[in-house]
């Protein structure tokens, strides 16, 4: 098949059921690095660890802590913890629910440039498996946090938005990716 | 038949023909033939009619802004209005017909209007509607007689996806210069957008065209193209038209397909000039045209449009376009120069034009253009100088050119300071934005060597200030070796009829008569004579429209300036406009609970919501009254998780919402919660809810459910301009919230809490930290719909659990869920205002006898001052509460007028049939005068009256016994 007739496809995966929370306040920084993770030392970045667990810095004091492969555990015991009272000083816990998924597939770029303002081209072109920038930014009117990251060797986006925008988020992109190519969509991981 | 034989660059492919029909009758054309070029083919001169005076028109520019070629074109089942017939290519079987007839283009009827044009004087619309009892009946005759073209109001939904493109470097048109541009661009290593309105086999802007009987600029253009396309950093995008400029170097492309938003980091601006027409008696007639839109066909499509042709010119393109005519066969009567000797840059070509019999003639001054009894261009009048003697040439065509008006609009749009160069005859960009350049004939420069060294240097710059190659200041610009355009091609005649703007049919006269009446800006002079306001955008009309206003004030064109650019630059269409919907909505994590009770839902902001519970065999409204029956009688549970949910943390949290609030938080105790009201600069209302304190730093307070997300900026802007470290957390989606409510409420939670429920463990306005069905719980105690209340908010994931569990135990109650217009007569039984419904954009606190949540002795807040001087102040409007008779027939609705003596008192804001009450109860801001008598007037549907009583709300339950009811009810246990 010569590469103009080749099919462009997308890939859905929902990880929204992942534990995952956030932290926030002048001492969220130094509560993060106690609990031996890895943090970004930039804002709009994020880093993986060995273990699976996510540090999104989405801002000088703010962060998202999540699980990727392997980081269930340990993300959930940390979430925990910064539950009970009395709580860290200065460190406010953020509920977080997202709906949270990843798109990637060779139709990746052509579904993004229908539903975001933002250049994700160059940012994917630089992006690992482990680090890269996270960009907050709107996409078909919700806003997001999105981490553009290299993922088995392909390139993929991870997303995260409100839950309430759940529903109309995941169809309305998954209707924007049949106009793209083949799709197919899963579960977790 | 006006097809030549094979001419080199045409694009039409004569081995397909194309079978079609205009006005009924059959013509074939060539495959890449468009409407316009197959009907000249065929020697179809009339196109269209004019809008207003129904004149006969044919081709003007052929060059996608000519109003005389919109058709309605039906092909199949499928019908569309307003078809570019200069741009738009024929397709096999489609039935084509000219738009704003009466009866057909050749025998329209309403033509008599061209009789009639005295009686239509500039201004005519407007004045029209000066009287009110003609009024009615000028808007019938307008409607019916305006509008080009029918809408098939059974046509599908085009799916048009918008999407985004982004560049380092985007070049708009690609004549010369542009594609000089883009290539030194692309050299530089900038990744190079180049976007062109002309399909991909009309690259090359009017170099391809515009030949001067040689091949010489088609063959430098076309090696340009070919670059173009080798180069790999540049990609292409025809068929393509810049609509608009936006900040920060947006720009919308309208491209064949969808509309494209290239966000470009530097921005090249080379799309050209139009060509513009002479203005004398009879301009407009078919077989006067552009000299640029003969050579379009000529060279595009083989097609000679007229065939004893007189060329009007100020320009060397004028001779250029003699040349191209006798290069093609074309009987040239004459030249005919405006200037009153040939120029030296013309003079070769004049030479040239003499030595093949043409005769040139100069300072030629128009007198009119007449025609046959069918409407078409027969002869032409004019004289040498104003005193010559009157000279005739018996004509099919005339071929203008006079001069040139840049395409600036996008300029314009981006913030571009333009002088106009009396040397040009044009404005030309005086001062750019940062990361905008121009190049070209927009930019001032015409010889095609000069363009394409502009191009050049515009495209190096523009990649350089992006960081590719070294940053430079631009080259100046070379002279002009002649005025490419004419001062003044305007020739009033005393009959009248010489159009500025053919759009409109606006003549010296109109333009001379509306600056009479003192319409003498750019800016007026538009909108009171409708010039430049047609489907051309004043492409054609505006440039001589300023030359005439600038003579009638005596003026420079400089002083007068030019009307306002706004995007967009060129019609678009719709569909591509809409594109795709994205509108986004939320739903609440208890929305599946939601269809499975039956709810029948409803917009409320961006949510859905249930506005009420189907049951079977019920209507609406029987269904709302049992549900708010189920609250003041038993049990009711709502959803509420569309509230805004926010905490904030931090040792000045109690000090933010001191400020952000006009009620008092720093006394609030741990555990209690306090109805906030949240004010503007102003004192207008803007949003209420209640503040929960969780401990001595931290806070979680409620907003309406439409202004949560506004509102969560704002409070974050607000921190940091007030510079309190306080940390914002926004739970909107994140959590769940639901009210029970009823004198059943705490015997229903009770069933799943271990919590102390009695008055005294968790009294009014408390707010407690417990476990419900085992799930972590924030529980405030409100009086949200008048009756004993448990607020409930949770995790989202869990808020299943917890609904079943309370829905479960509230069965033996006979619990109902209720919805949103259940809830709305629950709340305005209370005579609870909803902000935004019950208050508009000027309602400040004072106006709904809101001074109990006023602390007006503290320090400050929001809007805290501006009350201060209100309070001293009469009093704008009143919110007030009235009620009808029980078994009132005649019931008002929302918006019914409140009647003053002689007038409009106000409006009523809340209504309903209140069935606790049994009689219609509602809110309505009023004047202060209605609001302190005992009755009011309000005007129902069909002009009718009906008088309500005046009181002063909560209709229900007035001093609030059921929401702090302390003792267990036994309520709706079954027997």
């Amino acid at each position: 098949m010569n590469e103009a007739a080749a099919v462009l496809s997308v890939q859905f995966a929902d990880h929204s059921d992942r534990p995952r929370f956030g932290c926030k306040g002048p001492g969220a920084e130094s509560w993060l690095t106690a609990q031996a993770c890895r943090v970004p030392t930039a804002p709009n970045s994020a880093t993986v660890d060995g273990d699976g667990v996510l540090v999104a810095r989405l801002a000088t004091s703010e962060f998202l802590v999540d699980a990727m492969e392997g980081g269930d555990g340990r993300v959930a015991a940390m979430r925990a913890g910064l539950a009970d009272r009395p709580r860290p000083r200065q460190v406010y816990p953020v509920l977080r629910q997202d709906q949270a998924m990843t798109i990637s597939g060779t139709g990746l770029a052509g579904l993004l440039r229908q539903t975001c303002g933002v250049d994700f081209a160059p940012l994917l072109e630089l992006a690992t498996a482990a680090d890269g920038p996270v960009v907050l930014t709107s996409m078909i009117g919700v806003g997001v946090v999105a981490w553009p990251r290299r993922r088995a060797g392909s390139l993929a986006v991870t997303l995260w938005c409100e839950p309430s925008y759940a529903h109309y988020f995941w169809n309305t992109l998954i209707e924007v990716g049949e106009g793209q190519g083949h799709i197919t969509r899963g579960g977790d991981r | 038949m006006s097809r030549l034989p094979h001419i080199a660059g045409e694009v039409i492919d004569r081995s397909r023909t194309v079978e079609f029909r205009f006005e009924g009758r059959h013509y074939q054309g060539y495959h890449g033939d468009t409407i316009s070029s197959a009907l000249a083919a065929n020697g179809v001169r009339i196109l269209g009619r004019s809008f207003k005076y129904h004149r006969p028109r044919g081709l003007l520019s052929y060059a996608n802004h000519d109003v005389n070629a919109l058709v309605q074109v039906r092909a199949g089942e499928r019908s569309v209005p307003n078809v570019r017939a200069d741009v738009v290519q024929v397709e096999p079987g489609w039935d084509i017909s000219a738009v704003n007839t009466r009866g057909g283009v050749s025998s329209d009827r309403l033509a008599v209007l061209n009789h009639l044009s005295a009686f239509l004087p500039v201004g005519f619309y407007y004045k029209a509607f000066y009287g009110k009892r003609l009024a009615p009946r000028w808007e019938r005759m307008f409607r019916n007689l305006s509008g080009l073209g029918c809408v098939d109001l059974s046509a599908g939904r085009h799916r048009t996806p918008k999407r985004y493109e982004f560049c380092d470097v985007l070049v708009i048109g690609a004549g010369p210069s542009g594609l000089a541009a883009a290539l030194a661009a692309a050299r530089a290593g900038a990744s190079v957008l180049l976007a062109d309105e002309n399909p991909a086999a009309l690259l090359g802007g009017s170099a391809l065209y515009a030949r001067g009987g040689e091949d010489r600029s088609a063959r430098c253009t076309q090696l340009l193209i070919e670059r173009v396309r080798a180069e790999a950093r540049i990609r292409l995008m025809t068929g393509t038209y810049a609509a608009g400029y936006y900040a920060d170097h947006w720009i919308a492309l309208v491209a064949p397909e969808a509309m494209v938003k290239v966000r470009a980091r530097s921005l090249v601006i080379a799309q050209g000039a139009c060509e513009q027409p002479a203005v004398f008696r009879g301009n407009d007639l078919p077989g006067v045209m552009l000299a640029t839109a003969a050579q379009r066909l000529l060279y595009r499509h083989a097609v000679l449009a007229t065939r004893r042709v007189a060329v009007l010119t100020a320009n060397s393109e004028g001779y250029a376009a003699a040349l191209d005519a006798l290069a093609h066969g074309v009987e040239l009567a004459a030249v005919l120069d405006l200037r009153p000797a040939v120029s030296a840059r013309s003079r070769r070509s004049a030479e040239a034009l003499e030595r093949r019999g043409v005769t040139v003639h100069v300072a030629v001054q128009p007198i009119e253009a007449a025609a046959e009894s069918n409407g078409k261009l027969s002869h032409f009048e004019f004289s040498h100088g104003t005193a010559g003697a009157r000279q005739r040439l018996e004509l099919d065509g005339l071929w203008m050119s006079v001069g040139f008006a840049p395409a600036n609009a996008l300029l314009h749009q981006a913030g571009a300071h333009m002088a106009y160069q009396d040397s040009l005859g044009q404005f030309v960009p005086s001062e750019l934005p940062e990361r905008v350049y121009a190049c070209g004939k927009v930019n001032g420069v015409y010889d095609l060597a000069a363009r394409i060294a502009d191009g050049e240097d515009a495209g190096f710059c523009a990649a350089a200030a992006v960081g590719f190659g070294g940053a430079r200041a631009r080259l100046p610009a070379v002279a002009a070796e002649e005025c490419p355009t004419h001062a003044y091609p305007i020739f009033a005649h005393r009959k009248g009829k010489e159009f500025v703007d053919f759009d409109e049919d606006v003549s010296i006269r109109d333009i001379e008569n509306a600056c009479r009446e003192g319409f003498d800006s750019s800016e007026l002079l538009k909108r009171f004579s409708t010039l430049g306001m047609g489907p051309s955008q004043g492409k054609h009309s505006h440039m001589n429209a300023l030359r005439i206003l600038a003579r009638v004030r005596g003026e420079a064109i400089e002083r007068l300036g030019t009307t306002t650019s706004r995007p967009m630059f060129h019609p678009v269409p719709l569909s591509h406009l809409a594109g795709r919907g994205f509108t986004p909505e939320r739903r609440t994590p208890l929305d599946a609970e939601h269809v499975a009770l039956g709810a029948v839902f409803m917009p409320a902001g961006n949510w859905r919501r249930p506005e009420y519970y189907q049951l079977p065999g019920r209507s609406r409204e029987q269904c709302i009254v049992e549900e708010v029956a189920a609250v003041r009688t038993r049990v009711g549970l709502i959803d509420v998780g569309t509230l805004g949910k926010i905490e904030v943390h931090g040792p000045d949290a109690a000090e933010f919402l001191e400020r952000i609030y006009t009620s008092r938080f720093a006394n609030l105790k741990i555990g209690m919660t306090r109805y906030a009201l949240m004010l503007d600069e102003a004192g207008v209302i803007i949003d209420d809810g209640v503040v929960g304190r969780l401990d001595p730093e931290s806070f979680y307070f409620t907003t309406t459910t439409g202004n949560s997300a506004t509102l969560f900026r704002e409070f974050g802007r607000l921190a940091t301009w007030w510079r309190l470290p306080v940390g914002l957390v926004n739970l909107t989606g994140h959590y769940a919230a639901f009210n029970l409510a009823g004198p059943a409420a705490r015997a229903v939670l009770r069933l799943h809490t271990t919590l102390d429920l009695s008055d005294a463990a968790f009294p009014y306005l408390a707010l407690r930290e417990a476990r419900i069905a085992d799930v972590p719980c924030r529980i405030m105690r409100v009086g949200f719909v008048g009756e004993l209340g448990y607020e409930i908010h949770l995790e989202a994931s869990r808020a299943r659990e917890v609904w079943r569990a309370l829905l479960d135990a509230g069965a033996r109650f006979q619990i109902r869920p209720f919805g949103v217009e259940a809830q709305r007569m629950l709340r305005l039984e209370k005579g609870h205002l909803i902000v935004g419904q019950d208050t508009d954009g000027l309602t400040n606190a004072l106006e709904i006898d809101a001074a109990w949540a006023l602390k007006m002795d503290k320090p400050f807040f929001i809007g805290q001052r501006s009350l201060r001087i209100l309070e001293g102040k009469p009093r704008r409007q009143r919110l007030i509460g009235f009620r009808l008779q029980p078994q009132a027939a005649q019931l008002p609705k929302e918006c019914h007028l409140v009647l003053d003596e002689g007038g409009i008192g106000g409006r009523v804001t809340s209504v309903g049939v209140s069935p606790t009450l049994g009689r219609c109860i509602g809110l309505a801001l009023v004047a202060p005068n209605i609001a302190t008598g005992q009755r009011v007037r309000i005007r129902i549907d069909r002009g009718e009256e009906i008088h309500a009583e005046i009181v002063r709300p909560p209709f229900y339950d007035p001093g609030g016994e059921r929401q702090r009811l302390a003792e267990p009810e036994r309520v709706g246990e079954p027997a």
